[in-house]
């Protein structure tokens, strides 16, 4: 009797603590998350082509290259990018000094003037060069900036995920609740669903291709679909390549002006 | 004409042999009509255009090249095809610390909006107040320019051998304020009305140095200026012939600026000190006095996709006393000691950045005058753009800055197809 006392006790108590578990595991698995899409490798050089349908279906074309460099796993990083089509935006360049618990530094550059311009970088959810992706999308958000919830788990694309609800700690505008389908194995993001305060599925963000580049798994082809504007856009990596070595001299005025060629590829 | 073609199609000879070179450009149409049938022009047509730009570039293991030609046909006043080569330069690093870049180049730095106190680099007004592209305002220089970096910060200096003055309103198609008739004038009254300044004579001694050294001070990137050469406005004058001729003063600027983000945008403040060589004391009514000028700016997104940016700057003329007197005897326009200016800048983009709304403003309180240039422009595409805008001057006065150009006010449409 005694023993079946304990062992139900036991039980009860495991259930209880798991309960709890639940809340950290749901962190814990976000932070992985997050680290395994933005933080892969210490650094990256990409090749990507961004397409930008909108609700009429015609299709826009940029295609950039891509340099990051991470400065603390899960937290600063540099991006540089080096706009090469179409041609009227073709050779400028484009630097974010990303601070998770701070405002990001931005700069561009326009050969046409020889134009340094520092930008003010207030808010990061702007859309990324008129995109469906904004400069959070791009660059990260943090995984202290939201509470997460396992709801549950399921299969996506023949993958085990599990599924978990975002809610943002402070305010965004238009978004209330985010729902990610995380891949219970690697941990990449293979969906996110986003809500507005109503309810409603406002936008939609897929990895529509995962491949092994450097032993690395990459979600080599992303998209964000905007459900209330009716456009999407893909962004695909044309080519990317971890751990050339990256250095944070190249994330500079300096470099803005003089494109490190060794990782352009002409 | 011939010449041109013939350039050309050399030019496309060689870069299709030449399969690395890489060539991009536009082709673009610009026609900009004057609202002020008063205006004393040539022309009721401040720009009637059609231009091709080239972009070449190579880029090799040791080194690159850049060459920007524009190809226009001009018929604005008297229908003539123009060539410029705006740019045209070779770029390698020596070691792994210092930069070069030599050529014809555009050069920019400083940190106003459109307000420059440290950039002493060539630029064309004429363009900029009738509806070209932004990157018509800075003239290009033939120049050595070298960058050295250190870890206590850079150095940055560039040789102009050759001194260009800014490119001003020269009476053909914008009319401008005449100290000698104290009136606004264009050649549309007679060919004696024809801006015509004279340049220093092409001489070793009279080359340009422009240096600035920059480096990061508690989050702010600040730099020094310096600057030895001439006035880039011909603000003097010579008497010939009992008529002032006007000429570019020389010239010793000294400077500073400051950038940073602060407050969830970007401040920056800029200063300089202008010594003017020919004329220290401020007692030559002919020549300008020294002065100083400070320029303090903000810039932030104020909602989605729309941002703002406010300036002031406030330029002082040391001596002022001997400067008044001086015009005084001529009874020319006596400008107050401190001129201020305030500026703002505000754009709005829409359907995903496609759309443009843009505005900037100058204000003088001080001159009583104001410079608005507004511009809209569609990306229907990725090659066109189609833009259309406006530039609208007025003031009290016809001596002042802007408003002696109050009657240059046009409106204009423009095609672009970028490939």
């Amino acid at each position: 009797m005694r023993l079946l006392k304990t062992i139900l006790l036991a039980a009860l108590f495991s259930l209880f603590l798991s309960g709890f578990a639940q809340g950290e595991d749901a962190t814990e698995i976000m932070k992985k998350s997050h680290l395994a899409y933005y933080y892969a490798g210490d650094d990256g050089v990409a090749e990507v082509t961004m397409t930008l349908i909108n609700k009429k279906g015609k299709e826009r074309k940029k295609v950039f290259t891509m340099l990051r460099l991470d400065l603390e796993e899960g937290g600063r990083q540099m991006y540089y990018t080096y706009f090469r089509k179409p041609s009227d935006v073709s050779r400028t360049t484009f630097m974010v000094h990303k601070t998770p618990d701070g405002n990001d530094k931005r700069w561009i550059y326009i050969p046409s003037i020889d134009l340094i311009k520092q930008i003010s970088a207030d808010d990061k959810n702007s859309s990324f060069v008129g995109s469906d992706f904004s400069y959070e999308d791009v660059s990260g958000r943090h995984w202290s900036e939201d509470d997460h919830t396992i709801v549950g788990d399921t299969t996506y694309n023949d993958r085990a995920v599990y599924l978990i609800e975002s809610i943002p700690k402070r305010k965004i505008k238009g978004i209330a609740r985010k729902l990610s389908y995380i891949d219970k194995e690697n941990f990449l993001p293979l969906m996110e669903e986003y809500f507005d305060k109503k309810g409603k599925m406002v936008r939609v963000f897929r990895a529509d291709k995962i491949e092994t580049i450097d032993g690395l798994l990459t979600i080599s082809v992303r998209s964000i679909e905007n459900l209330k504007k009716r456009t999407k856009t893909i962004v695909s990596f044309d080519s990317i390549e971890y751990n050339k070595g990256l250095t944070k001299d190249i994330f500079s005025e300096r470099y803005l002006k003089n494109p490190p060629r060794k990782y352009l590829k002409k | 004409m011939k010449h041109i073609v013939r350039t050309l199609i050399l030019l496309l000879t060689a870069t299709t042999i030449s399969a690395q070179v890489e060539i991009d450009g536009f082709v673009q149409s610009l026609y900009s009509g004057r609202t002020d049938k008063s205006n004393p022009t040539s022309t009721e047509y401040p720009a009637s255009e059609s231009r091709l730009q080239l972009r070449l570039e190579d880029i090799g293991d040791n080194g690159e090249m850049f060459a920007r030609l524009d190809f226009l046909y001009d018929g604005a006043d008297s229908s003539q095809y123009v060539f410029e080569l705006r740019e045209a330069y070779l770029k390698f690093r020596l070691g792994s610390n210092l930069d070069f870049k030599l050529g014809r180049q555009i050069l920019t730095w400083g940190t106003g909006d459109l307000l420059f106190i440290n950039d002493l680099f060539t630029k064309d007004y004429r363009s900029f107040f009738i509806g070209r592209d932004d990157q018509y305002l800075k003239a290009p220089q033939d120049a050595i320019r070298t960058e050295y970096y250190s870890p206590i910060g850079s150095f940055d200096f560039v040789w102009t051998p050759r001194f260009e003055g800014n490119r001003l309103p020269t009476g053909e198609r914008l009319s401008y304020y005449n100290p000698s008739t104290g009136q606004i004038v264009g050649t549309g009254l007679g060919e004696q009305f024809l801006f015509d300044p004279i340049p220093p004579k092409a001489a070793f001694k009279n080359s340009e140095i422009a240096a600035r050294f920059s480096r990061q001070l508690a989050g702010f990137n600040s730099s020094l200026y310096f600057y030895h050469g001439f006035y880039k406005n011909p603000l003097g004058a010579r008497i010939v012939d009992s008529v002032p001729i006007p000429l570019y003063p020389r010239l010793n600027a000294y400077g500073f600026s400051l950038r940073g983000a602060v407050f969830s945008g970007v401040l920056w403040i800029e200063g300089g000190f202008f010594d003017s060589r020919d004329d220290r004391s401020g007692d030559n009514p002919l020549m300008p006095n020294s002065s100083i000028i400070g320029l303090i700016g903000f810039e932030r997104q104020v909602a989605t996709n729309l941002t703002a940016n406010i300036q002031w700057q406030a330029d002082a003329i040391l001596d002022y006393d001997r400067y008044k007197t001086g015009q005084m005897q001529t009874s020319a326009f006596v400008r107050d000691e401190i001129r201020h200016l305030l500026t703002t800048r505000i754009t709005k983009l829409l359907l995903d950045e496609n759309l443009n709304l843009s505005s900037f403003l100058f204000y003088s309180p001080t001159d009583e005058d104001i410079y608005l240039r507004l511009s809209t422009s569609y990306k229907y595409s990725d090659e066109i753009t189609i833009a259309a805008g406006g530039n609208i001057f007025d003031g009290n006065s016809q001596a002042t800055e802007f408003g002696q150009f109050q009657k240059n006010d046009n409106l204009w449409t423009k095609a672009t197809y970028n490939f």
